[in-house]
């Protein structure tokens, strides 16, 4: 029960990455690497702002603005002119590492390498709930993701914007005949996912202490989410991150545990060979 | 009339060719003759030596990602499997020269697995698993800890012997390390050069007509990847021994990116290119230890700058400085 609840706890926050990632991936068409990235800023934005203001909601507030701030300029400084000049996906992905890289280093120079905690919640006490101990920030993490994904899923299906965003993914240029800007929604859909990256990145930093590092690992398991899922749908690379969540913590029966690392590493390279779209998955390959 | 100036555009091309490799070895001999005479200081010793070491994984790799058009992500990790196999080999009292051949072969036979596995597919895929495999291969250096001792890395890796010549000084390990980048350098450029080369290229360039020549494909492949795997393990095996000192980090991400970007600025499917890469890189890299910044900024300071530099060569000049493809 409780490796279950664990996985639950780590599978909505890969969730939140691997919405953001698919949701690119779907309307843009290459793979924004440096998600994980966007992850690690907003969790070190709400760190600092918290510890500036020691208002929870104020460090909310601005990691939102920042984040979604920081996910349109790399949309409009960098992917953008690539994309106008049509490069190929691989330069794209190339690019993502390079703002992975930049970004993770440009933080590192900013804030040092020493571990950070929020520590809002004083030390903790678990709850007992049916026989697994929880936690409040694991709580937290639970229900917001939850709400995350259900204002996606409202906001994919009930609007207009929604619409059009499905449209984009599905066929890009039929929906610019249809009079879609596609370029505006293929910025909103980096919106979008910086946002949702964002609030990953402060549910992290609410649990857990903070290093640089993360960002590359969240991106590996969301990234390994959207795939196991399948990355050409949301819903299914929600599901697919649980599955990661529950594979990892499971796992440990199986394997050493200092093999829980791994183990979703082990899942994407075999998913990447064997079943690239994923189990849930749609073909969509041909119309590349 | 035009072919004459054709032609004549050719020949410059290939003395311009030349004379970039003359010019290359000249330098290189001059800086190791300054170095052993002890005009230049350790330090320029040590920075010809990591040169040294880059240039042969920087040729191979470009063999592989430029020549033959597979997105190879794993080189690194390679590079790793070569450090651990000749560190551990050596600790455990076999000879140098087993180890070196071990070290080699182990990271070809990866290398054909590994392409044994991802044969069918391209670009983007095949880019991300074989970075799914180096972040496979590190988190095994990480997690072996009855081998590799984990995140505490290897150290007091004895340094090379054979034939009762042991290398003491970072001069000897230049003079002997220039040696086996040179070497690497030639044979790579025969291969390059030769009837497989221009095989390879097709590979890269038209797949289809090739099949329909009846070649096979999947062992052209196979053969690049392991060529490749072999030198990624020698270097490996130098810096394992140079360094004396292993530890999974040194086999990742940050490797990983300078490597790329080496290759991306030197520009695919050109030997100059590569090698002009890592040396302008490297410049680039130890005079920023000229600048008045403390230490512990300057490792993300430096990265940053590769960031930068890989990002505007994309956007600005895709084809590097020699390059002469653009990425599929």
């Amino acid at each position: 029960m409780q490796l279950l609840f664990n996985s639950v706890v780590a599978g909505s926050i890969y969730a939140l990455v691997a919405i953001g990632f698919s949701l690119i991936f779907q309307t843009n068409r290459f793979m924004h690497f440096a998600h994980g990235s966007a992850v690690v800023f907003s969790a070190y934005i709400a760190f600092h702002f918290f510890s500036l203001s020691n208002s929870l909601l104020i460090a909310i507030i601005a990691t939102l603005i920042l984040s979604s701030i920081l996910g349109y300029l790399m949309h409009l400084l960098i992917y953008y002119p690539l994309q106008k000049k049509k490069s190929s996906s691989v330069i794209l992905l190339i690019a993502s590492f390079g703002i992975l890289f930049l970004i993770d280093n440009g933080l590192l120079l900013y804030f040092g390498s020493g571990i950070k905690n929020i520590n809002y919640f004083g030390p903790l006490r678990g709850m007992e709930f049916f026989g697994a101990l929880i936690t409040k920030p694991q709580l937290i993490i639970v229900l917001s993701s939850l709400l995350c994904l259900i204002f996606i899923y409202l906001l994919m299906t009930k609007t207009k914007l929604g619409r059009n965003l499905r449209a984009v993914a599905d066929n890009n240029d039929l929906a610019n005949i249809m009079g879609i800007e596609s370029k505006k929604y293929m910025a909103l859909s980096f919106i979008i996912g910086s946002v949702l990256a964002s609030v990953a990145g402060v549910l992290i930093a609410l649990e857990q202490t903070l290093s640089i590092n993360m960002g590359t690992t969240y991106m590996i398991k969301g990234f390994t989410g959207a795939i196991i899922g399948g990355v050409n749908s949301v819903p299914a690379s929600i599901l697919g991150s649980y599955i990661v969540g529950l594979a990892e913590n499971f796992g440990v029966w199986f394997l050493p545990s200092q093999f829980k690392e791994a183990i979703s590493f082990i899942l994407l390279f075999l998913f990447l060979l064997y079943k690239p779209n994923g189990l849930f998955g749609i073909d969509k390959s041909s119309r590349k | 009339m035009g072919t004459i100036q054709k032609n004549n555009i050719i020949e410059t091309l290939k003395d311009s060719q030349k004379a970039f490799w003359l010019i290359l070895f000249v330098i290189d001999i001059i800086f190791i003759f300054l170095c052993l005479q002890g005009i230049l200081n350790e330090y320029f010793a040590h920075v010809l030596v990591v040169i040294n070491i880059y240039l042969i994984l920087s040729i191979s790799l470009n063999l592989v990602m430029g020549f033959t058009g597979l997105l190879n992500l794993s080189h690194i990790a390679l590079f790793g499997v070569g450090a651990y196999t000749s560190a551990l080999m050596i600790m455990n009292g076999y000879s140098y020269l087993l180890s070196l051949l071990l070290a080699m072969l182990l990271p070809g036979v990866f290398a054909v697995l590994l392409m044994f596995a991802t044969r069918k597919l391209k670009s983007d895929y095949l880019m991300l698993v074989t970075f799914g495999f180096s972040f496979l291969l590190y988190s095994i250096f990480i997690s072996w800890t009855s081998l590799t001792r984990g995140p505490l890395g290897l150290n007091n890796i004895p340094k090379i012997s054979f034939f009762d010549f042991t290398i003491y000084s970072t001069n000897q390990f230049l003079v002997f390390s220039t040696i086996m980048a040179i070497v690497s350098i030639i044979i790579i450029y025969n291969i390059t050069k030769s009837s497989f080369g221009r095989l390879l290229q097709a590979v890269r360039d038209d797949e289809i007509s090739l099949k329909l020549l009846g070649k096979n494909i999947e062992l052209i492949k196979f053969k690049a990847m392991f060529i490749s795997g072999l030198f990624a393990g020698l270097a490996g095996s130098l810096f394992a021994h140079y360094s004396q000192y292993i530890e999974p980090n040194s086999f990742w991400i940050v490797d990983l990116i300078f490597l790329l970007t080496v290759l991306i600025v030197g520009g695919l499917a050109s030997n100059r290119g590569a090698v002009f890469g890592v040396i302008i890189i490297m410049i680039l890299n130890e005079s920023l230890r000229l600048l008045p910044i403390p230490s512990e900024i300057l490792g993300p300071t430096r990265q940053i700058i590769y960031a930068l530099i890989l990002i505007l060569i994309l956007l600005y000049r895709p084809k590097g400085i020699f390059g002469r493809i653009d990425l599929k």
